[in-house]
């Protein structure tokens, strides 16, 4: 028994929510950082893992009981039926971040071995055990490398068996799925260039350095090098920007908002 | 009997009798009535030093004598020299001091021969300054000393004179600066420090202001006139009495203070200044202008840049009233206007190359300027046509039978050769190349080239200009034609010798190597039964020279002899296989459908509509439209016009001219994509990791021959090599790539 002060116990109460942590992991993490909420989560996701034991004959009546008919696979009711059993719409981003768990190879689908092993490296064997897991995938997607881990697996993960290159609109739901989750201001107006101006599948490597752009180029764009190694489309974008004087209009509201 | 011994000679007796002989030097010097010396005197003088130096101590004299040596200049110097220099003045005063220079050298030279026994021994030993030395060290310390300043004075006035025009006495100036420059013994520093600073000071404000003036009130070759004269009498002057070292200092300080002070403000005075000459073609001016600047470092740049400039203008000029005349020709697709300003670009490259190898002597900078200038205007477009189409247009015209040119055969060399050296100003050289070869394929297919000769000799200036890989596949099509011909005689031969065979009609094929030519559609087009046997043979007879090759016919290079035969008289067509195919379908039925042509022929709408056209609205009404207008639609119907007649035997039916400029340039990108690629391949294969910036320096340096690469262009065949697996981001540095095996 720990006497926390209310500051301390607010913290507690605050870190166990966003990572679904323990509350002897939590306060470890807290303690480690001087309780200091954002070393506490840099502290706690650089943490190997723990491998929990997991009972494999548990898991096998998971698998069997999400498995198709007909193939050895969880196909998409098998996936539907398991979103109603934790609780979570098929839509949501954790369910990305499930996949990116169990190196799922392409969307709506999981192999036995994908599906055992990945919950396994979670430390799952039974739904209740799943549920309480879900907050913690979803605090994953708050730490910077898992982010990009994530948001590089996705790209595999949602194109089309035996493409190379992602469909246009799966590639547009991604980036508005994944841009919820880490705001970039000019989301929008890359999808809505994408659609007036490119209309064309996107290749892996626009894919992975977009993110660069949106990390490392400031929303006005004064420090993009056109003549740097972006891709060509992220060239034709920041040209559709300055044309349409959409910057201008941001750098107005920067201002504003530094008012 | 003893010897008589000398007399010793006490050093006040000695050195009375040696005054008396100084005394008469004196009185030499300054042309007092004296006769000169006698031998005897000489003699007498010499020995008594001798004498005085060579008894013993303390009789030995040596010291006291080498100090009444110098004792004997200063005072000279001080109750004769000096009081007759102080009460002259300017010029005067200068030839005083000259002649006192003289009458002290002769000073100099006789005691030095009377105290000549000093230098041997006593000197010598000591390590003392000489005599001769020592006389002008005199003359230097109390003369020179105190007058330099005012002989200076005085000699840059007179030269300031002279500049003025006024007549100076040139040999007294030389005299004088010879004085400021022996008083240094074999050293230039007193003639530097003492005159020559000074005068070159002088001189530059003399300029400063003659300049201020003039640049106001004269023209850009009045100047210059006056500039060069400047500068030729600067060198005159050195010549006539400056020391020849001064030149070049000289030269330098005139060329600053009239040429570079106000090059600006010359070069580019209105209406006489640099552009104005050539504007109006001042040749001898403009070399003037070269004479005057090439000598001062970048001096020529300013003048360089109005070269560029003017050649620009005017090119650029050129470029847009062919621009204006093609939008007033009322013949669409003509290109005369075009064909004018090729015309034009040469006679501008003639006309300007004579300044740079005249006037500007083939200075490299001239080169350039004109380089860059046709640089930029070279490589513009007009009414959609590039320079690389234009210019393989005007070549084609030369070299076609019936072109619009009529010129001997040397004229033509002459031109084909400046057309390369034109060439050599446009970018996209590898569009030229493209343009060049379909029109060559062109007039060695239908037989419409003029001369064998030319097309070879072209080839080979392209060759020597651009290297063989450009003219590779030119060079291919003019030797496969040869071959073609040789062919053709083997088949004329084989029909000869195989009596059992027979096509029925006559055949000439032109057998082609591809890749060397240009892509052509090679249809299914539904020959004539007549024709299907021709090609049986031909290819029977193939296949007896060669196993391994494959023929594809390409019936839209063909041409066909057809007999029409008509109610008044049978008339010979020639025309496109095409529509010859077309025409013997009539032979079996009066009136056919569009759609009936069409299938029967088995080809395109496109070319049906075309070869149509060329048979029922144009020219030659070889078939009867229905509905009766220009417009061939889907769902016309024809008829053979039995009533057609002409007043010619034979008359060649065209077809009408497909527009392919669009396909070459696309054949040309397409091209390029494959270029850039292999280059970003061989690049990254030798270096395995690169950053992108040096990767796009190299990818545009190693295609800069053929054609100037985008960056976008290249940035977009990085990304498709990327995806294709050739090259990958490095993991931890986005900016760099790395070579994937």
């Amino acid at each position: 028994m720990h006497k926390l002060g209310r500051g301390h116990r607010d913290k507690l109460q605050q870190f166990i929510t966003i990572t679904g942590a323990s509350e002897k992991l939590a306060l470890q993490a807290l303690k480690a950082s001087d309780w200091h909420l954002e070393g506490a989560f840099d502290f706690f996701y650089s943490q190997p893992q723990l491998k929990t034991f997991t009972d494999s004959r548990h898991l096998e009546e998971l698998y069997n009981r999400y498995k198709d008919a007909y193939v050895d696979m969880i196909l998409a009711d098998g996936i539907t039926l398991l979103c109603n059993d934790i609780q979570v719409d098929p839509q949501d981003i954790v369910m990305l971040v499930l996949s990116w768990h169990m190196k799922a190879g392409t969307m709506c689908e999981f192999s036995k071995k994908e599906f055992i092993e990945g919950l396994q490296s979670l430390g799952i064997d039974s739904l209740e055990k799943f549920r309480e897991k879900i907050p913690y995938m979803r605090s994953e997607l708050k730490d910077e490398q898992k982010f990009r881990e994530i948001y590089n697996f996705a790209f595999g993960w949602a194109k089309e068996k035996g493409q190379k290159s992602l469909a246009l609109d799966t590639a547009i739901g991604m980036w508005q799925l994944l841009f919820a989750e880490k705001q970039w201001p000019l989301v929008d107006h890359w999808c809505q260039f994408l659609q007036a101006r490119h209309n064309k599948a996107i290749s892996r490597d626009t894919w992975s350095q977009l993110l660069e752009f949106a990390k490392t180029v400031g929303s006005n764009l004064s420090d993009y090098d056109a003549e740097g190694a972006w891709p060509y489309l992220i060239d034709e974008f920041v040209e559709y920007l300055n044309e349409n004087g959409i910057i201008q209009n941001d750098l107005i509201n920067d201002s504003s908002l530094k008012r | 009997m003893c010897a008589m011994e000398r007399k010793i000679i006490d050093f006040d007796q000695g050195w009375d009798y040696m005054q008396k002989g100084i005394t008469k030097l004196k009185k030499i010097l300054e042309g007092a009535p004296e006769t000169p010396f006698s031998s005897e005197e000489y003699m007498m003088l010499y020995t008594t030093i001798y004498n005085m130096c060579t008894q013993k101590p303390p009789n030995d004299f040596s010291q006291q004598l080498y100090d009444k040596y110098k004792d004997a200049f200063d005072e000279y110097i001080k109750i004769t020299v000096l009081p007759s220099l102080r009460e002259k003045h300017d010029e005067f005063m200068l030839r005083e001091l000259v002649q006192r220079w003289l009458n002290h050298k002769v000073m100099v030279r006789w005691l030095s021969r009377f105290f000549h026994y000093l230098d041997r021994y006593f000197i010598s030993r000591r390590s003392l300054p000489g005599l001769g030395a020592v006389g002008l060290t005199c003359f230097r310390e109390s003369v020179y000393m105190e007058v330099r300043v005012n002989a200076r004075k005085a000699v840059i006035a007179l030269i300031d004179k002279e500049r003025e025009g006024e007549q100076i006495d040139r040999s007294l100036l030389k005299n004088v600066l010879d004085i400021f420059v022996e008083i240094g013994m074999g050293e230039m520093g007193q003639y530097e420090q003492d005159f020559e600073v000074h005068m070159l000071e002088d001189t530059a404000d003399y300029y400063k202001s003659k300049a201020a003036n003039w640049i106001e009130i004269d023209s850009c070759p009045d100047y210059m006139l006056k500039a060069e004269d400047c500068l030729r009498r600067e060198r005159d002057r050195v010549s006539h009495y400056l020391h020849c070292s001064t030149e070049q200092k000289l030269v330098e300080k005139v060329q600053l203070e009239l040429l570079v002070t106000h090059a600006n403000q010359l070069l580019e005075k209105e209406n006489s200044g640099c552009h104005a000459l050539l504007r109006d073609d001042k040749v001898e001016d403009l070399s003037r202008m070269y004479r005057l600047y090439h000598k001062i470092p970048k001096g020529l740049d300013p003048v360089a840049n109005v070269f560029k400039q003017h050649i620009t203008v005017e090119g650029t000029s050129l470029v847009q009233q062919a621009e204006e005349a093609t939008s007033n020709q009322t013949t669409n697709g003509s290109g005369f206007q075009e064909q004018v300003l090729v015309r034009k670009f040469l006679e501008l490259h003639d006309k300007y190359m004579v300044y740079v190898n005249d006037c500007f002597m083939n200075h490299t900078l001239f080169h350039k300027a004109l380089k860059e200038a046709f640089e930029i205007f070279c490589n513009k477009t007009v009414a959609g046509s590039s320079s690389a189409e234009l210019l393989s247009t005007f070549c084609d015209n030369i070299l076609k039978k019936g072109g619009s040119e009529k010129l001997s055969d040397e004229a033509i060399e002459d031109t084909l050769e400046k057309v390369v050296k034109l060439l050599a100003y446009i970018s996209d050289k590898d569009l030229f190349a493209e343009f060049y070869r379909k029109k060559l394929a062109r007039r060695l297919l239908f037989d419409r080239s003029a001369n064998d000769d030319h097309e070879k000799c072209i080839l080979t200036k392209l060759k020597q200009q651009c290297g063989g890989q450009f003219t590779s596949k030119m060079e291919g099509m003019v030797v496969d034609l040869t071959l073609a011909r040789d062919n053709q005689l083997k088949f004329e031969e084989y029909l000869r010798d195989n009596s059992h065979v027979n096509p029925g009609i006559d055949l000439t094929v032109t057998v082609l190597t591809t890749g060397f030519w240009p892509s052509y559609k090679s249809f299914d087009l539904n020959l004539p039964s007549e024709m299907i046997r021709c090609l049986e043979v031909f290819k029977g007879f193939y296949e007896t020279r060669t196993k391994h090759r494959k023929l594809t016919w390409i019936y839209s290079l063909g041409t066909c002899h057809v007999t029409g035969k008509f109610e008044t008289k049978n008339i010979e067509l020639i025309v496109p296989t095409y529509p010859a195919a077309a025409l013997l379908l009539f032979n079996n039925a009066d009136r056919l459908s569009y759609s009936e042509i069409m299938t029967q022929l088995n080809l395109g709408h496109e070319d049906v509509a075309r070869l149509l056209h060329s048979l029922s609205s144009a020219k030659y009404k070889i078939l009867i439209k229905e509905p009766n207008n220009k417009v061939i639609s889907q769902s016309d119907i024809f008829e053979f016009n039995y009533k057609f007649t002409d007043k010619m035997r034979r008359i060649k039916i065209p077809l009408p001219p497909a527009d392919e400029r669009k396909k070459v340039i696309e054949d040309v990108d397409k091209d390029r994509r494959y270029a850039i690629d292999a280059a970003i391949v061989r690049i990254m294969k030798s270096r395995k990791i690169l950053g992108h910036q040096q990767l796009v320096l190299e990818c545009v340096e190693q295609l800069g021959r053929m054609f100037k690469p985008d960056i976008k262009a290249i940035k977009k065949r990085i990304e498709d090599l990327i995806t294709r697996d050739y090259l990958e981001r490095d993991k931890d540095n986005p900016n760099t790539f790395r070579y994937l095996a």
